[in-house]
């Protein structure tokens, strides 16, 4: 997942950057709101955290901004005052959750990932696909009822083409979503953690859930339960 | 009386038009009186010169007159014009027909001839006249002279008949005259005083909140007062967006660097074991910074407040909280029949509404009802009754004594209770500052029902 964060207060926002990278996010991170609304129309990110108040163009100004220019990833607003005057103009100007400061990062981390998830088109925080289960809130994945071990990194791409069920998915928006961007594009990290996936998710080779379309991409094959 | 422009200038107009008024029938009364006494005057030195002209003088030097008369109203008893001819040391020699019965005491001392003299004089029954006296000296053939006084008097009854006439006239003219003036000077008046009105009306609108400023076409008179007043408004406005500002400002910067404490102590990765003290201080610092600036950015009713459509502002939490709570499929409805407009700061509305349904929102199961209706009505100005807000939820609700606890005496940022307390407190304390009443009872939905009833 590709996050986006507005945040004015460097230690804030290195700290931010820092903990969402550990929990696998790619975070990008910008200091004001020219910046911020630059990397958000020139990237396509999974979500936005944007503080309300940022010098050089106001947080409810680059949600406007990104909206009007057809950006439609979620964002969340974080507002230090807490007002319900901020929350509500947030949310008119197009913004989809908010948080007040200080927050717990478990918090943010929950709401990011249901925003995501919404954002899918996903209502409840499980989702089945035969005999795996993809659970944002715990953020794990369950083969037949047991968690299965992954690294973050692993989690991340596992989510990714989840939330992407049936859809084409490319080497380059797999690395740009899940990766960070100083990544070394030919290497073949990709095809390393998707062979290791396909181990750990489906070790018997019966469902093959991950499907490689050559020089396109890759795919999650699973038909998620009730669809 | 002083109190009131329009009563002041309508007193200063009438009297000086009453004065000016009398001032005038005066004076032309007595013009009048002076031109019909000089009338009478003429009148009667006609009929000296035609008694002359009539009279005989004898051989003996008495002096006759024949019985035909110039004026057949000397002939006349009684009939108001009398004449009679003295002769100097001769005594009377004529009386006219018409002064019969009558003695008109005519003074003839101290008129050398030639001279005439006028006076009023009373005749023996009391009646008014005006008489002219006229001293003449007559030659007769032999070269002698006579000297004769004639006199000459008219009843000045008609005279002063034809004042009252004209005196009548001239009042009834005159009053109508005034009553027209004054009539004029009352349109002229609520004419010339109309911009005041519209000012003051225009300020009774800004104060009901039906307007912003003062933006009507005023005389140039009251430009100065206009526009001091829009810029008193302006400053007002402004200085509490300023005052805004600097606690939003306050805010960011004392909760940023908590918000940075936080995810240090919760990184885990110390050894001192000071994280968990570091968290419940950084907590509660939080609460303190979040309560008491609330409490300094609760505007309150400024005089001037525009109106809102509560309504609308309602609808909008409930937009927000639709939107963040979508996970859970929370059903939240808003009864607002009516537009009703509240007179107060949108920022303090919102916190109220956004509290209460957001507690709602949070503690209930699958079910938020909030109703916006007014309950009194009000007055004809238009300022007046009573607005209620209830927000009712199906969760467990709160026990009695924690709610009678939050309603007597608020909970202080550092006493707070989790859950329902800080959220209530604020609103306890913005619906104070309005005037307003708060009480919490369970709701027929089965949780918290949340009343808040505002002075429009």
């Amino acid at each position: 997942m590709r996050i986006l964060i507005v945040e004015d207060e460097q230690a804030l926002r290195e700290q931010l950057v820092g903990q969402l990278q550990e929990s696998g996010f790619v975070a990008e991170a910008a200091g004001d709101g020219e910046e911020g609304l630059y990397l958000a129309s020139e990237y396509d990110y999974d979500c936005a955290v944007i503080d309300l108040g940022l010098p050089k163009l106001s947080g409810i100004e680059l949600i406007r901004a990104a909206r009007e220019a057809g950006r439609k990833f979620p964002i969340l607003i974080l507002t230090a005052r807490g007002r319900w005057q901020d929350k509500v103009n947030g949310l008119e100007v197009g913004a989809d959750d908010y948080l007040v400061k200080p927050f717990h990062y478990e918090e943010l981390l929950a709401r990011l990932n249901a925003l995501v998830r919404r954002a899918a088109g996903w209502t409840q925080p499980k989702r089945r696909f035969g005999p795996l289960t993809l659970d944002t809130r715990a953020s794990q994945i369950l083969l037949d009822g047991a968690p299965v071990e992954l690294t973050a990194y692993e989690y991340r791409i596992a989510e990714y083409l989840m939330l992407h069920a049936g859809k084409v998915i490319s080497k380059t928006e797999l690395t740009e979503h899940v990766y960070d961007q100083d990544f070394d594009r030919d290497s073949n990290v990709i095809e390393v953690f998707i062979g290791r996936l396909r181990k750990k998710l489906d070790p018997g080779g019966k469902t093959q859930p991950i499907e490689t379309q050559r020089g396109r991409g890759y795919r999650f094959t699973l038909q998620a339960d009730g669809d | 009386m002083t109190h009131s422009i329009h009563a002041r200038l309508t007193l200063a107009a009438g009297l000086l038009l009453a004065a000016f008024l009398s001032a005038t029938a005066f004076a032309l009364e007595r013009a009048f009186r002076d031109s019909a006494e000089a009338a009478l005057r003429e009148r009667l030195q006609g009929h000296v010169y035609a008694l002359l002209a009539a009279s005989d003088l004898a051989a003996d030097g008495t002096l006759g007159l024949p019985a035909a008369l110039p004026d057949p109203r000397f002939s006349t008893p009684g009939s108001g014009l009398y004449g009679q001819v003295e002769g100097l040391d001769k005594g009377t020699q004529w009386t006219s027909p018409s002064q019969l019965g009558l003695t008109v005491a005519y003074r003839s001392e101290g008129l050398a001839h030639g001279l005439r003299r006028y006076e009023t004089l009373s005749a023996s029954d009391g009646t008014p006249l005006m008489a002219l006296s006229f001293a003449v000296l007559w030659e007769d053939e032999r070269k002698r002279f006579h000297h004769f006084i004639y006199h000459v008097a008219e009843d000045l009854a008609p005279l002063e008949t034809q004042l009252a006439g004209f005196r009548r006239t001239l009042w009834g003219w005159l009053g109508a005259l005034g009553l027209l003036l004054l009539g004029a000077q009352l349109l002229v008046l609520r004419w010339g005083l109309t911009p005041l009105r519209r000012v003051a009306a225009d300020l009774a609108a800004i104060e009901a909140g039906r307007r912003h400023a003062l933006t009507g076409a005023y005389p140039r008179e009251l430009q100065p007062l206009t526009a001091n007043l829009n810029a008193l408004l302006q400053h007002e406005r402004a200085h509490l967006e300023r005052y805004r500002n600097t606690l939003g400002d306050l805010a960011h910067s004392l909760k940023t660097p908590l918000a940075v404490l936080r995810g240090v102590a919760e990184r885990g990765d110390d050894d001192t074991g000071m994280a968990p003290a570091v968290r419940e201080q950084v907590e509660r610092m939080n609460q303190i910074v979040d309560y008491q600036l609330q409490r300094a950015a609760t505007a309150g009713r400024t005089p001037l407040a525009a109106p809102l459509d509560a309504a609308a502002l309602l609808r909008k939490v409930a937009e927000t909280l639709r939107k963040v709570h979508a996970e859970r499929g929370i059903r939240i409805e808003i009864e607002a029949a009516e537009a009703v407009s509240f007179r107060g700061e949108e920022g303090d509305f919102l916190e109220l509404a956004g509290n209460l349904m957001d507690n709602a929102c949070k503690w209930c199961r699958k079910s938020v009802r909030a109703s916006l209706e007014r309950v009194s009505k009000p007055n004809r100005g238009g300022a007046g009754g009573t607005l209620r807000l209830r927000v009712e939820d199906d969760g467990p609700g709160i026990e009695p004594a924690l709610a009678e606890e939050i309603l007597e005496r608020g909970v202080r940022a550092d006493t707070r209770v989790p859950g329902h307390g800080i959220g209530l407190a604020i609103v306890r304390d913005i619906v104070a500052v309005y005037g307003g009443e708060l009480s919490l009872a369970r709701s027929a939905l089965g949780g918290l029902s949340a009343e808040v009833r505002l002075p429009i």
